[in-house]
This record gives C-alpha cells, sequence and structure tokens, in this order.
C-alpha cells in the first residue's frame, strides 16, 4: 500500500523564488495495482515517483509505504528502502553506458557483496524475462533505444522488488516498442507488483490492465 | 555479507578508472612524477648526508697546515717531534698529498703518499698500506682513478707529469676500498717517497700533520697550544671541518628545498582541482548509483578504493623509477645540484641508504592526500538528494 498525504513539494529555483511541483497531493495505490499518472510535461508526475522513491523529500506531508513513512527516513535508510523495495525505470534510462549490459544490471547488487552464485541466477532470471540475455555483454551505448530501455527494465527488477516505478517509459520508443513495454508492464502485473506509471503518452489510458488513471495538472490531481 | 571486502566494489572502482582512462592516465603520470621527484631528492639527500658523515667521522682531529702569504705551503715534517710532546696528544703524522689533473679525463686525483712502518691516521689507508708494494713504484687508486685511467688506456701503469716535465712511471697495484665512494673515489695511495717525486718535494718537508689526540674534549685545548707553538700556522679542527662541510650541505640542500616546494605546489594544485568539483557526468553517476539503493558510504568506498588504487599504484611506481634512478643510474642531472657540474671530480656510485621515515613521508604526502580529495568531492554529492544530483 502506498499513500501520499497532503503532499506539498517546493523547489528552490534561487533565494527569491520557488517552484511548487506539488501542491496538496493526496493519493492512495494498492498492492498489484498498476496506476497511470497522467499529465502534461512539468505537472509533477515525476516528483510523485521520486517521492514515492525516497530520492527525495516532501517540503510537507509524507509518504507512506507498507506503513513506514518513507519521506522521514533518514538517507541510507532511504538507500536501503530503495534497494529493497523499488525498481525505478527512468525516462532517459540512466544507464552507465561505457558499462556492459551485465553490469549495469548488476548494478544495484554491487553494495550487497552477494555470492557470486546469487548474482549470475538473478542475472539469468531477469535477462531472460526481458529477452536481452542475447546482449549480455554488449557496451549499453551500441544498444538501440528499446534494447537500452530493456536493460533499464532487468536492473529495475534485478532485485525482485515489490514496486516499479516507471518514469515517461515510452517517450523514447516508436509505436512498436512501445506497444513491447505494454506487453513487459502485463507480465509485471501479472507477477503482482504494483506499477505507477507516469506518462503523457495516450496509448496507456485506455489498457484493460490499468487499474487507476490519475490526473495530475500543475501540481494538483485533477 | 557486508563486512566481507566487496570485491564487486573494488571492481566497479577498476572499471571506472578504466572507463575514464585518459583522465585516469594523466593524474597518474602527473602524481608518479611527483613521487619520483619527491623520492628522489630524498633519496639522494639521504645517501649524500650518509656519505658526509662517513667522511667527517674520517677526518683528523686536528690538521696542522703552514701558512705563507694566506696560501698553504709545506710544513717541516721535524714539527711533528714538537707537537708530540704536547700533553694530550697520541700521535702526529706528516702528510704528503696533493692533487694531480688528469688532463685526459678532465678530472683531478688525490694523491696521498704513506709509510710502511708508520701509523696510519685513517683505517683504509691502513688496508691500502698492506697491499701496496714499496719495493718498487707502484699505486692503489679509487674505483673512479681506475676508470678514468682505463678510459685513457692505462691498465697497468700511468705515468704521471713532474713539475720539470719528466714522466713518472707507477704501475697500478690494487683498487682502494673505504665505506665511502665519496672517500675513495678520487683518490691515489702510493709511498711518501713516489708523492714527493711527482710533486717535487724534498725528504724534509710535508704537506701537511694531522694529529691525535686521547681526549675529544681536549681537542680546542691542544689546539690552541699548537697554535701558540707554530704560530705561523692554522690549526683546523674536526668541528672547525664538520662546519664547514655541514654549510655546503645546507646550501645545496637548500636548491633540493625549493624542487620539494614546487613538487608539493603542484601536487597541491591537483588536489584543489579535484576538491573543487566534480564533472557533470560524476555527478550524474552518483546520482544514478544512490537512486538503485547504493548508501552514501558505498559510493564513499567505491571513491576510496578509485584513489587508493591511483594513488598507491603511483607511490609504488615513483618510488621504484626514483630508486632505479638514483641507485641504478646515479641520478643524472639531480646530483650533480650537490656534487656540482665541475669537471674536475671523478663520478661515483650514491650508496643505498634505505630511511623508511623517508618512504612514510612520502607516502603520507601524496596517497591519503589524494583519496581525501577524490572522497570529498563524491561526499558532497552522495549526501545531497539523489533527485536534486541527476536533475
Amino acid at each position: 500500500m502506498i499513500e501520499l498525504n497532503n503532499i506539498i513539494k517546493k523547489y528552490e529555483i534561487n533565494k527569491n523564488n520557488t517552484l511548487t511541483a506539488l501542491d496538496g497531493i493526496n493519493l492512495s495505490i494498492k498492492e498489484g495495482e498498476l496506476v497511470v499518472l497522467k499529465g502534461a510535461s512539468g505537472s509533477g508526475k515525476s516528483t510523485i515517483l521520486s517521492l514515492i522513491a525516497a530520492l527525495s523529500k516532501p517540503t510537507s506531508g509524507e509518504v507512506v509505504v507498507d506503513d513506514k513513512r518513507v519521506s522521514k527516513l533518514p538517507e541510507n535508510f532511504a538507500s536501503d528502502f530503495r534497494r529493497d523495495n523499488i525498481g525505478f525505470i527512468f525516462q532517459k534510462y540512466n544507464l552507465i553506458n561505457t558499462l556492459s549490459v551485465k553490469d549495469n544490471v548488476l548494478l544495484p547488487l554491487v553494495p550487497m557483496n552477494l555470492h557470486v552464485d546469487v548474482l549470475e541466477d538473478k542475472l539469468k532470471r531477469v535477462l531472460e524475462m526481458f529477452h536481452i540475455k542475447h546482449k549480455e555483454d554488449a557496451i549499453v551505448k551500441n544498444l538501440s533505444g528499446g534494447e537500452q530501455q530493456r536493460v533499464a527494465i532487468a536492473r529495475a527488477n534485478i532485485n525482485d522488488p515489490k514496486i516499479i516505478l516507471a518514469d515517461e517509459p515510452t517517450a523514447n520508443l516508436d509505436e512498436k516498442l512501445s506497444f513491447s513495454f505494454i506487453e513487459i508492464l502485463k507480465e509485471l502485473k501479472r507477477r503482482g507488483k504494483t506499477v505507477i506509471v507516469a506518462t503523457h503518452d495516450p496509448l496507456f489510458f485506455n489498457l484493460d490492465i490499468v487499474d487507476k488513471v490519475v490526473e495530475i495538472h500543475q501540481g494538483v490531481i485533477s | 555479507m557486508r563486512d566481507r571486502v566487496n570485491v564487486y566494489l573494488i571492481e566497479y572502482a577498476i572499471n571506472s578508472l578504466l572507463r575514464q582512462k585518459y583522465k585516469s592516465l594523466f593524474i597518474t603520470i602527473i602524481l608518479t612524477a611527483l613521487v619520483f621527484l619527491l623520492t628522489s631528492m630524498f633519496f639522494i639527500t639521504n645517501s649524500i648526508k650518509y656519505e658526509l658523515q662517513s667522511t667527517v667521522d674520517a677526518l683528523p682531529e686536528i690538521v696542522v697546515q703552514k701558512m705563507k702569504a694566506g696560501r698553504h705551503y709545506d710544513i717541516d715534517v721535524d714539527s711533528v717531534d714538537n707537537i708530540l710532546e704536547i700533553t694530550g696528544v697520541t700521535g702526529a703524522v706528516a702528510r704528503v698529498w696533493g692533487y694531480y689533473y688528469f688532463e685526459n679525463a678532465g678530472v683531478n686525483f688525490s694523491i696521498v703518499g704513506i709509510d710502511e712502518y708508520e701509523d696510519q691516521y685513517k683505517s683504509s689507508l691502513t688496508n691500502a698500506a698492506n697491499n701496496l708494494d714499496f719495493s718498487s713504484s707502484s699505486m692503489i687508486v679509487g674505483e673512479g682513478v681506475k676508470k678514468s685511467m682505463q678510459n685513457s688506456y692505462y691498465k697497468e701503469y700511468f705515468n704521471f707529469i713532474k713539475p720539470d716535465g719528466s714522466l713518472k712511471k707507477v704501475t697500478i697495484g690494487g683498487v682502494f676500498n673505504t665505506d665511502t665512494e665519496l672517500e675513495s673515489n678520487d683518490i691515489i695511495v702510493m709511498s711518501k717517497d713516489s708523492v714527493r717525486e711527482i710533486f717535487d718535494m724534498s725528504a724534509d718537508k710535508a704537506t701537511d700533520i694531522v694529529v691525535k689526540v686521547s681526549n675529544v674534549d681536549e681537542i680546542q685545548t691542544i689546539a690552541t697550544k699548537i697554535k701558540l707553538l707554530y704560530p705561523d700556522c692554522r690549526v683546523i679542527t674536526k668541528d672547525d671541518l664538520k662546519i664547514s662541510y655541514q654549510n655546503i650541505f645546507d646550501y645545496k640542500s637548500g636548491v633540493f628545498l625549493a624542487l620539494f616546494i614546487v613538487s608539493l605546489f603542484t601536487f597541491f594544485i591537483i588536489i584543489y582541482d579535484k576538491v573543487s568539483g566534480l564533472s557533470s557526468e560524476e555527478k550524474r553517476e552518483i546520482g544514478i548509483l544512490k537512486a538503485i539503493g547504493w548508501r552514501v558510504d558505498d559510493v564513499l568506498k567505491e571513491k576510496f578504493y578509485e584513489g587508493f588504487i591511483v594513488s598507491f599504484f603511483a607511490y609504488l611506481l615513483g618510488s621504484f623509477l626514483s630508486f632505479a634512478f638514483v641507485y641504478i643510474f646515479n641520478a643524472p642531472l639531480l646530483q650533480n645540484i650537490f656534487t656540482g657540474y665541475s669537471e674536475l671530480k671523478t663520478s661515483f656510485s650514491l650508496p643505498f641508504v634505505f630511511d623508511f621515515q623517508t618512504m612514510a613521508l612520502v607516502f603520507f604526502l601524496s596517497v591519503p592526500i589524494y583519496i581525501a580529495a577524490t572522497i570529498i568531492p563524491s561526499w558532497k554529492a552522495a549526501t545531497l538528494e539523489a533527485d536534486e544530483v541527476m536533475r
């Protein structure tokens, strides 16, 4: 269960000016739901994802995930929370372009110092699940946009998180690859993941797998 | 699991350095060069200090030189008997020595004369006396002299040109060995008679007189007594010689100090540049790592490994190169700062002196400072919100 209670998020532009990205957001998402956050660029969708992932803290209000107030977590606990619970698929993938597919996908597990067999098992599972096994040793910068997204999805799932957050996942994809991504979403939902997609792509709004579409406009739920 | 050494983190650090190979290579080269320069200066300083200390230790307690018109003149050998009568003096030897200019190599040799049955004022001379054939014109030469002569095809003997223009043929009977090359390198030891012949000195004259004293506390008193006995002589004590050696050494150390300061200054410019900020790409990477679940301390550990690998490698390589430069190649250029550019001195090898403190000093001046310079900006970026860093 994810709850956002009366969230206000302001960014300081300079000493005299602030930008209100979110203004009194209240949102509740149940476990296993697939929720689409709909809105134009700059509406505050990505900020909501960022707050749920504890990548930033709200100016006021609180974010609660599974009864844990993640918006109040100290820095290192927030990192642990992300590692154990969140798989984030960024709009620009945020991969390390000069590393191989394998190294990128394993990156979240590096600090955990797991046994090599465990790493191999996890790697094999996600690479096969997201059909990128054949590119395992390829350098990421040499991959196509669709392949890079699969790597980003594989990385987001390497630790089998309960929550998947996707920020504008189809912004850099053509129609065919966008449908392919929807197939991946179906698979994730089938596996019981809670999925939140922030997008302005109309492709997502009438999908039968979507449980809820939340429209954001200038930092407020419409 | 987290307590074990995390090899994946080390592997990531190595990959990270390899991904920025030109930058990493550049920093490693600069650090290596600085370590090399610093370590070389310390190695040379230590070796020359050792050389000078050994030389000073071997100096006679008192030297008496006859002066005339402000210049050093030959002294009467009879003076030895009068000096020996002074209470506290345990020995006095009339030395016969001088410099010989070897034109072929453009160097000066020091020729020292010894007597077979005389007490030598230095243990190294005693060894030479045991090996020297006094029955013929023979000499024991230092390594540098031997090399210089061999280069001019004098392998078995050498013809010294006497002041009257005639030649004195002396055979090479052996090689002179002492603890320090600085002391023995340019020395030729032969009988006093041969030296007198080469320098055209009469049998009742000597170059100077060295005096041995039983109690070191009495050196100054005895020096004063000799001065009273021979007011026309210059009486030099071991302390006077020590001071003049030390003055030369301190003056030349100043040049090294200047080099040392320049090296440190360069190093701190690099450090300042690193501390002053990360590139946007580096910041983004830290943001990504945090976004996928890395803790601040994971990022810092990784950066620690990066800094340690570069700086420790540079430290080892710089030290190794410096060792080879100083002790194998004999520190070309740098050594000249201490020994002078003059061609009037035969070349010598620096003695190997390992000083743990020197190695520790260079280590602490390079490795921890560089690691700190790597970690501090990363810590600044890692403690910001990941969202902010990526934006």
